[in-house]
């Protein structure tokens, strides 16, 4: 008996010793970046920057995957279910609450860990340039006046997009049709007159706007934005409306301590980069890094606002095992 | 001169666009030529290659494939008599005669020059037409897409002309693989039995490289391995180039089939082959002495392939200003276009119109360089006709995997490509065409789209679909759309039995 426990604790010694490989500095191969949206995109021309940036830091190539997909839920689920060595990174954005809350998946966003925040943007509330309403204000004045009448376009239901048109909508407290018309048709649906007015991300819409296409009213911001300046923020009306679209990194629950720290720091050398700032600059996001702690406390107070808004939106569905 | 416009053509000029659409005509002759490949297995063969490389050069590359392949298939028309594609079935009835008695050269000669006249033809069509509809386009509303869409929809009808049931179960097939995924509407899971894959829906391209190429590569397995690629081609071409009295007399064939062949072309779905014949018919009709058609007049050579070469562009302008393709190959390209995050559609010519210029631009070159390597190279490509189907295949299968994995960066998606692998020799095997399923997968997800978010915004009325003018005029070339097939399978017929009875 007793020999058969010294060859057992052997045996699991040995095992041991096996997965540990020999302590090597992390990192020692490239890097999985993985992006949860399609390539051309937003996520995908700052992440693969981001992610060109860290490869310099890390002296590792990080290598910007695409894995698109309902919402972004098909990345979120790979990274959960990598292996916990720091080489599979999800390049998050508010999405990872949203896909997580609308019921598709059986996990919430805490089932990854999050290395940290790298930028956020705002997401104006835009209407065409002819159309009659100049200030926010205006259209909710014309929207009470009309419940049920007008048409605000997002890029698809249950997204970043919706569900900060559903909060304009609530502070203003006004009825629209909300039309999932998908990231592709948001903005000419605008410029076709079949919406009235649209919630993109800044980075979606500031050409047009830029190009006199269409008129940003306002943004559902803490603060203006450098690239808007005259933008006013919702608060600034008089209006109680608050949702960013913030993008970081993500790895699976079990990553160790170490590599995290290093992965952190090399994130936020890399959003500090001149090419990432001058990037910034011209899209119109903001970089503003942000460590694992505090990112985590964000997290915490985003999902809470996400999971508000949509609980009151009939769109929460949580198919998370209690 | 409009910049965009400017800009497009330097980019479509540039030294690596130049190389990579002369590389991509050759490839087309090639592929066109060789019995048993299609434009589409080409295309499948550097797809995964164009989801790395610049949009501008992945665009150069697959419109000199699709240009190179319409006039490759002709070559083998004219020497074997077996069509490389189906749309250069029209051609073999003038031009293997032709090639019988010993003017195979002349034959090919015209079959190039008049291909590359119907291509510059359409080109033309594609830069003045494109951006005007373009515009147009950007007006339309949901129900106004939903109309076109069904429109688009509704070319099944030509490919099911001969077993209606079955044309329209195969698409109804297609229809329903396209609602696996997220819910348009409510971001729902549908039919994704649990698993976080499916919830991506399953892709179109990665249903497409199953659906033509895995039955395609067990067809060319089965006579075994070891046989070379086709008949020896006929050795003596004899001269090439049409003299002056040759050129003269094509071109009345010439104009006949760029016209009908452009302006078939723009219906989406009425491809190649029917506007081979139609015009050839035409051709045949009108002409002074149609009794030596069918034995070997130049004519009867010229008029088919500038309609299929004018098909091209013509069927380019529904893709770069609609979105809607109008045969498997412009579906590959929208999808091509897409993994770059290029949407083919009227936004395109607001928001990229440099890149839209590009396409048109590099259309242009396709034409040219198609025309430089055909007359050059002749000889030598013919020789390929003989290749070993042992070398061949192998390559198309790996390059099956690669397309369908580098997609999404998806293993799910390989697995997915081999099912529909299994399901395209199923359809096969009980005679059900592939093309309804294939348009339906494209399109389905639109038509759905726009339907719920046009019944949203009308709150459910559905009169939006008739008092939009733009909805009212696609629903009714939807109806001609549904009719028109038949009555072109009944013209075709006749222009067939015509030629068997002189």
């Amino acid at each position: 008996m007793k020999t058969l426990k010294t060859v057992l604790a052997a045996a699991a010694a040995a095992a041991l010793l096996a997965a540990l490989p020999a302590r090597a500095e992390f990192p020692e191969k490239p890097i999985q970046f993985v992006i949860p949206f399609g390539a051309g995109g937003g996520a995908d021309i700052e992440g693969r920057l981001l992610a060109d940036e860290m490869g310099k830091i890390l002296g590792v190539t990080v290598v910007p995957v695409n894995k698109p997909g309902a919402g972004g839920a098909i990345t979120y689920s790979h990274v959960k279910n990598a292996k916990p060595d720091g080489y599979t990174v999800a390049w998050n954005s508010t999405s990872i609450l949203t896909s997580t809350n609308i019921g598709n998946v059986d996990y919430e966003y805490s089932a990854l860990e999050h290395i940290g925040r790298v930028e956020y943007q705002p997401m104006p509330f835009a209407v065409r340039a002819d159309a009659p309403w100049q200030t926010l204000k205006d259209f909710a004045d014309d929207c009470k006046a009309n419940p049920g009448k007008y048409k605000v376009a997002n890029s698809s239901s249950g997204s970043a997009t919706h569900l900060a048109a559903i909060a304009i909508m609530n502070a203003i407290d006004c009825e629209v049709i909300h039309l999932p018309v998908g990231v592709k048709r948001r903005n000419a649906s605008v410029l076709s007159g079949e919406a009235d007015a649209m919630v993109a991300p800044l980075t979606g819409a500031l050409n047009l706007a830029k190009a006199g296409k269409i008129r940003l009213l306002a943004i559902p911001s803490a603060g203006r934005n450098a690239v808007i300046q005259d933008v006013p923020t919702a608060a600034e009306l008089g209006y109680d409306a608050h949702l960013d679209l913030f993008r970081g990194l993500s790895v699976p629950r079990g990553t160790p301590d170490a590599v995290k720290a290093k992965l952190s720091d090399a994130m936020i050398a890399a959003a500090k980069s001149d090419a990432f700032m001058a990037l910034a600059a011209t899209k119109g996001f903001t970089v503003a890094p942000l460590g694992h702690a505090e990112f985590e406390t964000l997290l915490a107070a985003e999902n809470q606002l996400v999971k508000g808004i949509m609980q009151q939106a009939g769109l929460y569905k949580s198919k998370k095992a209690n | 001169m409009n910049p965009d416009i400017l800009h497009g053509l330097a980019q479509a000029s540039l030294p690596t666009s130049l190389l990579s659409t002369a590389v991509g005509a050759l490839l087309g002759l090639v592929v066109g030529m060789i019995p048993g490949m299609t434009i589409s297995s080409g295309i499948i063969i550097v797809l995964p290659l164009t989801f790395v490389l610049d949009p501008t050069i992945s665009i150069a590359l697959l419109l000199g494939l699709y240009v190179g392949g319409m006039m490759g298939g002709s070559f083998s028309a004219i020497l074997l008599n077996i069509p490389g594609t189906p749309s250069a079935s029209a051609t073999l009835v003038d031009g293997h005669p032709m090639a019988a008695r010993g003017e195979a050269g002349k034959a090919l000669g015209v079959s190039i020059t008049a291909g590359f006249a119907g291509g510059m033809f359409s080109f033309l069509c594609l830069y003045l037409i494109a951006p005007s509809l373009a515009e147009i386009a950007l007006r339309f509303r949901a129900p106004d897409l939903f109309s076109l869409v069904f429109f688009g929809l509704t070319v099944i009808c030509g490919f099911a002309a001969r077993s209606v049931v079955k044309g329209l179960l195969s698409a109804a097939i297609g229809l329903l693989i396209v609602t696996v995924g997220q819910d348009p509407m409510m971001g729902t899971a549908r039919f994704t039995f649990g698993n976080t894959d499916m919830l991506g829906g399953i892709h179109f391209l990665t249903a497409l490289i199953g659906l033509f190429a895995i039955p395609q590569l067990i067809d060319n397995l089965r006579p075994g391995l070891t046989g070379r690629g086709s008949a020896q081609p006929q050795a003596r071409f004899g001269s090439l180039l049409p003299r002056l009295a040759e050129l003269k007399r094509m071109v009345r064939p010439v104009s006949i089939g760029s016209l009908t062949g452009a302006f078939l072309g723009i219906l989406p779905g009425v491809g190649g082959p029917i506007a081979a014949f139609i015009s050839y018919d035409y051709t045949r009709k009108t002409s002074r002495n149609p009794e030596d058609y069918g034995k070997g007049a130049l004519e009867g050579v010229a008029a088919p392939e500038s309609a299929n070469n004018a098909v091209t562009g013509g069927a380019l302008i529904p893709m770069m200003t609609l979105g809607i393709p109008g045969d498997p190959v412009t579906a590959i390209l929208i999808g091509a276009l897409l993994v770059h995050g290029l949407a083919p559609g009227p936004l395109l010519f607001m928001e990229r119109a440099d890149f839209a210029y590009t396409v048109i631009f590099s259309f242009f070159w396709a034409n040219v360089f198609n025309l430089i390597i055909a007359l050059a190279g002749l000889r030598l490509l013919v020789k390929l006709l003989a290749l070993p189907k042992a070398a061949l295949m192998p390559a198309i299968a790996i390059f099956c995997v690669i397309g369908s994995y580098a997609l999404r960066n998806s293993f799910f998606d390989v697995q997915v490509m081999f099912a529909f692998g299994l399901l395209g020799l199923a359809m096969r095997w009980i005679g059900m065409p592939v093309v309804p399923l294939l348009l339906a997968l494209v399109l389905g997800g639109q038509l759905e789209e726009h339907l719920r978010v046009a019944l949203t915004a009308s709150k459910g009325d559905i009169s939006v679909f008739f008092t939009s003018p733009f909805s009212l005029l696609f629903l009714c070339l939807s109806a001609v759309s549904i009719v028109w097939p038949f009555v072109s399978a009944h013209r075709r017929r006749r222009a067939q039995s015509g030629l068997e009875k002189e």
